[in-house]
């Protein structure tokens, strides 16, 4: 009975739908043709059209004619169309039986798509959390180079690495710079030799804005990262300022001056000249030594820094060159070094017996003692050229081509240790982006080419390696529009030292709701280390450099998972988000400073090393004009040294960031200010030294305020800031100062400010 | 005594002097002065009167979308219409009947161009 009952109803169903399907068609379809906007005479088909209604997943594409149809249900009404290249519309459709015409406009600059010259082209923004950071964001600290830059950004920490060279690191997820990708407009930059000092070779005043991205990357812009992409776009010739002056001047005697040209000689061809350079302390000051423990707090350095690029917008090619030339030199040491008086030696009296019968001679004699100084010089040279293929017709496709040569030179000492290396890279990377059937199916394939020279002497060994890598790529994107977009990577290199090295990348994003976003990624990354090049600091000691056993790549998988939610609370707009990372590493070259204080060892990990973190940041606008951005920052990083699963020298477990940002209207005057709070930190073990020479095994926590104001006129601003403002600093940073030759001696311990309060001033002048 | 009563007429002479240039300020002319543009949309609408609050003389500036007319008071013994109208030309926008500079309108974001039309957002 039941059962005839069912079919019974399933037929009067079947019935219904036939008879009513005609009726359907006739009253609920939609159709229409999307055509190119390009050429407004012409009527250029689109075929291959994303179609649907808004807040849906249902929808088409367009056929070959650029002809769709859609069924319209319930309460839909609004029709968006989009198309790579080209600016997506939406249509308000009250009429079905109108045939809807719908053009579309190209978008104003392809480079976002093939180029990549500006800041994230598209699949990636969309599906990957990328953090921008604009020229508006920098300007909140004005000084002075890219280590400067992540101050307002929770994403980004930034570290200090010695006591004498002035180095900053960045970190991300609680891991070293030298897992994190950085690129300069996408093009591989501060990687190898040039990883302690290579942020600051890039300028503040240079950068138009930062690409943050933490996890996996890309499989497109190479292996290497692991804990995160960082892409540094600099001025642009054909859309910054005719003329950018800035200057600046500090307390501790550092003038810098930058001056960024730009100059469009038709709609097709411009130039641009950046130009820096800056000076501390040529001649010695005592505010140089503010702990009194004899050594210079910062060196006395010199920066000469420029670029110049040509760029050609065509409407098939479009092509970009230009070269960088850089000269750093940093010195520092003890003061007395740099004495011209008692340049090179000091007399100190050293005990000694003359034996029996000559109780008449004095019972010591006048030694020499030197004084410790150290001094690092870089020049670098790099040449690069970028060229896109568009096709007018097909607005998806492009051919991508990225070249670039750089000769890196790096001449160093520190008292005793002399160290010298020089990099050769040349890379390639060739990408074409197209599309399947249409552009919910989006395809990136290519080839590149690494290839590395290395050579280093450190004291009297000698380390060369040769590194040719190419590689080939290839990278899915499935979208569905406004809901959900998967992207899959895959790349496999060839290394010639360690073979093939198979590098998958997968990104997820899901909109929950149109206000909140969950993302995921997980992904391997590979990468050799340049143990020297990337602790340097660790040469400013008397420890002894041991390499155990061969040293083999870094590799690694991250995976992670992030929420992002916008809210508006009393009419105000906030965002939440919540990041959770954890990079597991299969080999890492420890960095071994606790099994023997006057040593330092690097070897293949043997057991575990892993980096959790977890991040909560909460941006609101509690009143009109005033940004407020926290979070709260946890990091479990713990590697396996020695036998013994201990912490990460130097990470704090917990941190907290705060910004507040006040403007008036107009931006007239701008306020600024951050306060940052360190947890404690582990300090590598000491206490095989003598008594005098230990260390706690953990720093203090410690709190930093930096302000700034900004007064804008209109072709003016001026500023004046402070940082570290609450004047924290590391106290004794240096152990053994006064025996710099003797065997306790060392400045690599360092998990604070060396420095303390310093107050800056500049202004910017700008030609529009 | 004395001292205090020329303590008083001090600060009788000084709130005289405040009154006088209270008054005086109060007194300055102002004109105003309804300009059409190019403005499209709200982002034009910002780009506008931040750039013309730089402008010396300048006291408000208002945008109107629907319209493109932006309200201009202004003292005229520092500036004029026409150097206001230079100054909207100069940030990409046209100015009555005087066109924008043609590289601040290239700088414009895409959707303050003018073949946009006016519209929402």
């Amino acid at each position: 009975m039941n059962s005839i009952y069912k079919s019974y109803t399933k037929l009067i169903r079947i019935a219904a739908i036939f008879l009513l399907l005609p009726q359907l068609i006739n009253a609920q379809t939609i159709k229409g043709t999307v055509l190119d906007g390009s050429e407004p005479n012409t009527q250029i088909p689109l075929p291959g059209a994303n179609v649907y209604w808004l807040g849906t997943t249902q929808g088409t594409i367009t056929d070959s004619l650029g002809n769709f149809s859609l069924e319209q249900r319930d309460a839909a009404s609004n029709l968006v169309i989009s198309y790579v290249g080209f600016t997506g519309d939406t249509i308000q459709v009250n009429n079905t039986t109108q045939f809807y015409r719908i053009s579309l406009a190209p978008q104003g600059s392809l480079n976002e798509v093939v180029v990549k010259s500006s800041p994230t082209y598209i699949s990636r923004t969309e599906t990957a959390k990328i953090e921008t950071i604009t020229t508006k964001e920098l300007q909140k600290a004005a000084c002075c180079n890219l280590s400067e830059s992540f101050e307002t950004n929770a994403s980004v920490d930034v570290s200090y690495s010695d006591a004498v060279t002035g180095a900053k690191q960045v970190q991300m997820l609680g891991l070293d710079g030298t897992y994190v990708q950085i690129n300069s407009e996408n093009i591989p930059s501060i990687r190898g030799l040039s990883t302690t000092y290579g942020l600051s070779f890039v300028p503040g005043t240079w950068i138009s804005a930062i690409d943050v991205g933490k996890g996996a990357g890309s499989v497109v812009n190479g292996y290497e990262s692991i804990a995160g992409q960082i892409n540094v776009e600099l001025q642009k010739p054909e859309t910054s300022d005719r003329l950018l002056l800035n200057t600046y001047i500090n307390d501790m005697g550092r003038t810098e001056l930058n001056l960024t040209l730009a100059h469009p000689f038709n709609k097709k061809w411009s130039t641009g000249l950046l130009l820096h350079g800056s000076r501390m302390g040529d001649e010695l000051e005592s505010k140089m030594d503010r702990n009194k423990d004899g050594f210079l707090d910062l060196p006395m350095s010199k920066q000469y820094n420029v670029v110049n690029r040509w760029k050609y917008n065509g409407e098939r090619v479009q092509s970009q060159f230009g070269i960088k030339a850089l000269y750093d030199s940093r010195k520092g040491g003890q003061m007395n070094y740099y004495q011209p008086e008692h340049q090179e030696m000091d007399t100190i009296p050293v005990d000694m017996d003359h034996g029996p019968g000559h109780e008449d001679m004095p019972n010591y004699y006048l030694q020499k003692k030197p004084y410790y100084g150290t001094s690092t010089e870089t020049r670098r040279i790099e040449g690069f050229a970028k060229t896109a293929l568009l096709f007018p017709e097909t607005p998806y496709k492009g051919l991508g081509l990225i070249l670039s040569g750089i000769n890196h030179e790096q001449n160093s000492f520190f008292g005793y240790n002399t160290y010298n290396g020089k990099q050769q890279t040349v890379y390639a990377n060739l990408i074409y982006q197209t599309i399947i059937n249409n552009t919910n199916h989006g395809l990136k394939f290519g080839a590149s080419y690494l290839l590395d020279s290395y050579n280093e002497q450190y004291r009297d060994s000698t380390f060369a390696r040769t590194e040719s890598v190419p590689g080939v790529f290839g990278e899915y994107t499935y979208t569905i529009p406004e809901k959900f977009t998967a992207v899959v990577g895959l790349r496999t290199d060839f290394h010639n030292m360690y073979g093939p090295i198979v590098t998958p990348r997968v990104h997820l994003k899901y909109n929950l709701t149109p206000q909140t976003t969950l993302r995921a990624s997980a992904g391997s990354g590979f990468r050799v280390a340049n143990p020297i090049a990337e602790n340097t600091s660790v040469l400013i000691s008397s420890r002894q450099l041991l390499v155990k056993g061969q040293l083999e790549p870094e590799k690694a998988w991250n995976y992670g998972v992030n929420l992002t939610h916008e809210f508006t609370i009393l009419g105000k707009n906030g965002l939440l988000g919540v990041d959770l990372y954890r990079t597991d590493f299969i080999n890492q070259i420890i960095t071994d400073m606790d099994t023997d204080p006057r040593q330092i060892a690097f070897y293949n990990l043997d057991g575990k090393s892993y980096a959790n973190s977890a991040q909560v940041e909460l941006q609101y606008e509690p009143l009109k004009s005033l940004d407020v951005k926290m979070a709260y920052k946890y990091y479990d990083v713990k590697n396996t040294i020695n036998g013994e699963l201990l912490a990460r020298q130097f990470v704090s477990r917990n941190r907290f960031f705060l910004n507040l940002g006040y403007a008036t209207k107009f931006d007239k005057w701008k306020l600024d200010f951050t306060t940052q709070w360190h947890g404690a930190k582990r300090i590598p073990s000491t206490s095989a030294n003598e008594e005098v020479y230990r260390r706690d095994s953990y720093s203090p926590a410690y709190l930093l305020f930096n302000a700034q104001v900004t007064r804008a006129f209109k072709k003016w601003d001026i500023y004046l800031g402070g940082e570290n403002l609450g004047n924290f600093r590391q106290s004794n940073p240096i152990i053994a100062a006064d025996q710099p030759f003797g065997p306790n001696f060392d400045a690599s311990l360092i998990w604070g400010p060396v420095y303390g309060r310093m107050i800056y001033a500049g202004m910017r002048f700008k030609i529009k | 005594m004395i001292a205090m009563k020329k303590r008083k007429n001090v600060l009788m002479a000084f709130a005289l002097m405040l009154f006088a240039t209270l008054s005086a300020a109060a007194q300055t002319k102002q004109e105003e002065v309804k300009i059409k543009t190019s403005a499209v949309c709200k982002m034009c609408k910002a780009t506008i009167e931040k750039s013309l609050a730089y402008e010396k003389g300048i006291k408000e500036a208002t945008l109107d979308v629907p319209s493109q007319i932006v309200t201009v008071t202004f003292n005229p013994t520092k500036t004029n219409a026409a150097r206001i109208k230079k100054a909207i030309n100069e940030t990409g926008y046209d100015a009555d009947q005087l066109p924008a500079d043609a590289r601040a309108y290239d700088r414009l974001d895409d959707c303050c161009k003018k073949d946009k039309g006016i519209h929402e957002n």
